[in-house]
């Protein structure tokens, strides 16, 4: 098993998860890196910490009257699936259809589309439109309850071109309005009531009840459309199979594919006057988009097998999400073997971070890459990383100090200790200086549990662990 | 439509009428667990909060007519506050015992809310409690207590002295998998909602096993995460089948002999809530609040109850009452269903 071998799995599982321990990294080493690829891509019925669990033990995750219970319930997934990947692209695709609870304003609505967004998000990507046009919360954050036959509000027809599929540039005012009147009578039902309780926020009687989609006939604009020089009498569906074919389409995916994955681009906005920084590996998405009928589960098999992506030159490149990097260290430390009220705190912490699940800063989402970090919340991913593997009694902690100890001895230097901890977190790759600081702070302590704990403290501190 | 009608083999029960309403503090209830009907004719339902609960924990006193009489017991630590009320029961002496499963200890109040005591040492040896949830007290006035995380049920007396323990983890006879709920029946058996094993096991008072019942899966036959069990002088068993968003009557045997999935209407407070919030009760007169069962998975309980609001969502609690009347209280729903003997 080569050193090479090691590092690309390792990069590997950062990217396509949440990172992974060094015995699960030698594992799938010992599988080979394309089998590793199809089994993450192909999860199958995938195991976790499961609903009955996370529902008994922290019942806001079951009634979810606020929004934090249902990304609660997301975090135990996220912290103990078997299916890392899937849980990335669910991540993923609330980064791009961001939705969130000041209009929404029901914390079960916005769950049912994270799971909505876990259905469909490894197949195709036509299929996960039109359910995204379908979806409660989705209708609500866009005001398609109020995009009627005859008066039409654009908010929904103009997102769905400008940030969930073909990117400014691509399409005119008047296809937006075309768009438009294809989704009228796309609502929620008893929308009314609904919205009354949702701009009171009232919880009253008993608790709020999710919205179900509607559509009704009576209130759709049966009538021509022209849209991206089609014309026809079309409904939503037909706005998206249109959509959809659009090589402007396939290069906003691919771009944000390749955001997400393999190195970061600047924000969206910038995107029609940025070229992309790798415009050959964006050709090779866009092949992959249109040569699949859309399916994104072919287009991250070509990106994950790619050489842009096993490239040493990304490695260490993307700044973690908040989310990413809580969930990481989380699967690391093995706080969670069962839903513990801790969980409130760590929600709260990735807030600080400046991701709050279910609760982006806008349609939009939120802008990756390094300004995920300022001084205020590189402190927060600092002082939380440093609290869980500070605590020698986790049971994570206490296994990855137990492995370092059995590959060392009590009498190891400080270099095999700094080398051991590396490995044992994940097979990290430091720079020399990096190696180098670690390796003067190793030489401070002693060798008891917890002067190695103090060790794995300090390498979470460092850029590399904070990146992916 | 989902059905929520009782489907029967016989019908035991039959739907009277709703109580409560969500509230975060005063009259009303945030996601209630338990509720003790108490001799002094109240209804005494402790209630966890949301998220880190620092204003909703309490209990709340009101009666069948839904007449409310206060609140108990607030966020905290100390004597007579409580951090997550679990399950609560009453002693022969008129005090309200209710459990927390974060502190670890038993608290007990008097009918006013007054603090009378506490007691309970977090750990795994015996006597220690890990997780507490059930309780019921016996004829003797001693009381068993489910010790969750423990997997077994204690027994002390109502000043928490240690008197016996039984049970381990595993599925086997006598074991079980995080029990929840718990009640001693008129002839002094104890029954134990064995919670991660799907089953309702039965034993002697001195923890002999003596039966299990109930077969493990999805839907009306069948048992998922039962959370609490109430038995009747006939040795019918009401279950609340938590996974399953339903309540079910099993006979002395096992057999199934009624399952409900809930008919909640507007209770007292929450018709007035609506009377005088007018644009909400006028929307919600005009609504359809029974969407057509197309749109929702059957085999997504959890969720068809998260869409239709008269279902069971979260049966934490049954409990009789001396008339035979079965209180259901509904965690995620916030209210009591009441169903009464079928005449």
């Amino acid at each position: 098993m080569g050193k090479q071998d090691i590092d690309l799995m390792a990069h590997l599982m950062r990217r396509a998860g949440f990172g992974a321990t060094r015995d699960e990294i030698d594992e799938y080493v010992a599988q080979g890196y394309e089998a590793t690829v199809e089994k993450l891509l192909s999860p199958g019925d995938p195991t976790w910490m499961g609903d009955f669990m996370v529902r008994r033990f922290d019942h806001e995750a079951s009634g979810m009257i606020n929004h934090r219970g249902g990304a609660r319930s997301w975090l135990y997934r996220m912290i103990t699936t078997s299916a890392p990947l899937q849980e990335k692209l669910t991540l993923f695709w609330h980064g791009i259809f961001a939705t969130g609870v000041p209009k929404v304003i029901n914390g079960r609505v916005l769950y049912d589309q994270v799971n909505m967004f876990r259905r469909n998000g490894m197949g195709s990507f036509d299929k996960l439109l039109l359910e995204l046009s379908k979806n409660p919360a989705m209708i609500v954050w866009l005001d398609n309850q109020d995009n009627h036959n005859g008066a039409i509000n654009e908010n929904w027809g103009r997102e769905l071109l400008e940030l969930f599929s073909m990117g400014v540039g691509s399409y005119s005012e008047e296809d937006i309005k075309e768009c438009s009147r294809a989704f009228t009578g796309w609502t929620i039902g008893n929308t009314e009531y609904m919205m009354v309780r949702s701009q009171r926020d009232s919880d009253w009687p008993y608790g709020r009840i999710s919205y179900h989609f509607e559509y009704r006939p009576e209130d759709h604009d049966e009538g021509e459309k022209t849209f991206l020089g089609q014309k026809g009498n079309f409904n939503g569906e037909d706005i998206i199979d249109i959509i959809c074919k659009q090589e402007s389409t396939a290069r906003f995916i691919a771009r944000h594919m390749y955001h997400f994955f393999v190195a970061d681009e600047p924000p969206v906005p910038a995107w029609p006057y940025t070229p992309p920084r790798d415009p050959d590996a964006i050709d090779t998405l866009v092949k992959a988009y249109s040569e699949s009928n859309y399916d994104i589960t072919s287009m991250l098999r070509v990106l994950f097998n790619s050489d842009f992506f096993k490239s040493e030159g990304i490695r260490y490149e993307k700044v973690k999400g908040p989310a990413e990097f809580v969930v990481g260290v989380l699967r690391l430390t093995g706080e969670f073997d069962r839903p513990r009220r801790e969980m409130v705190s760590r929600y709260s912490q990735i807030t600080w971070m400046g991701q709050e699940l279910n609760n982006p800063p806008s349609v939009e989402g939120w802008h990756q890459g390094t300004e995920w970090v300022d001084t205020g919340t590189l402190i927060e991913r600092i002082n939380f990383a440093s609290e869980q593997f500070g605590d020698a009694n986790k049971p994570g902690v206490k296994a990855i100090v137990d492995k370092v100890f059995a590959g060392g001895g009590d009498d190891m230097t400080p270099d095999q200790l700094v080398d051991l901890c590396l490995e044992q977190m994940g097979a990290i790759s430091v720079s020399d200086e990096t190696h180098d600081v670690l390796t003067r702070f190793a030489k401070q302590g002693g060798r008891s549990e917890q002067d190695v704990a103090h060790v794995l403290r300090m390498t979470a501190a460092t850029k590399e662990f904070q990146r992916a | 439509m989902v059905s929520s009608a009782a489907q029967t083999h016989k019908k035991v029960l039959e739907y009277n009428n709703t109580l409560g309403i969500v509230a975060m503090e005063g009259r009303g209830f945030e996601y209630p667990t338990d509720t003790v009907i108490a001799r002094d004719g109240r209804l005494y339902v402790t209630n966890r909060s949301r998220d880190t609960g620092e204003r909703a924990v309490r209990v709340t006193v009101l009666d069948v007519e839904s007449e409310f009489y206060g609140t108990f017991g607030y966020f905290g630590r100390g004597d007579g506050q409580l951090v997550s009320p679990m399950c609560a029961a009453e002693d022969n002496t008129g005090h309200i015992f209710v459990t927390d499963d974060v502190t670890h200890k038993v608290t007990a109040f008097d009918y006013d809310g007054n603090f009378v005591s506490k007691w309970g040492v977090h750990g795994s040896e015996k006597g220690e409690l890990n997780g507490p949830s059930g309780i019921a007290f016996d004829a003797d006035n001693n009381v068993y207590i489910t010790d969750t995380h423990n997997h077994r049920i204690q027994k002390f007396t109502s000043t928490g002295e240690f008197i016996m323990a039984f049970g381990s983890n595993g599925s086997g006879q006598g074991q079980f998998e995080l029990p929840w709920g718990t009640t001693v029946s008129p002839d002094g058996e104890v029954y134990v909602a064995d919670w991660g094993n799907d089953r309702i096991q039965k034993f002697t008072a001195g923890g002999d096993f003596i039966a299990a019942y109930g077969a493990s899966g999805l839907g009306d036959e069948k048992l998922q995460r039962p959370s609490s069990v109430a038995v009747d002088e006939r040795g019918y068993m009401y279950v609340a089948d938590w996974g399953n968003e339903r309540v079910k009557v099993l006979d002395a045997d096992g057999g199934l002999l009624q399952n409900l999935r809930g008919e909640a209407t507007l209770s007292k407070w929450a018709a007035l809530y609506l009377e005088v919030n007018r644009e909400e009760g006028e929307a919600r007169a005009k609504s359809d609040l029974e969407p057509s069962t197309d749109l929702l998975d059957a085999d997504d309980p959890h969720t068809q109850s998260a869409h239709v609001e008269k279902l069971f969502w979260a049966p934490m609690s049954v409990k009789l009452d001396n008339a035979g009347r079965l209180f259901v209280t509904e965690g995620n729903r916030h209210r009591i269903q009441i169903y009464e003997r079928a005449s």
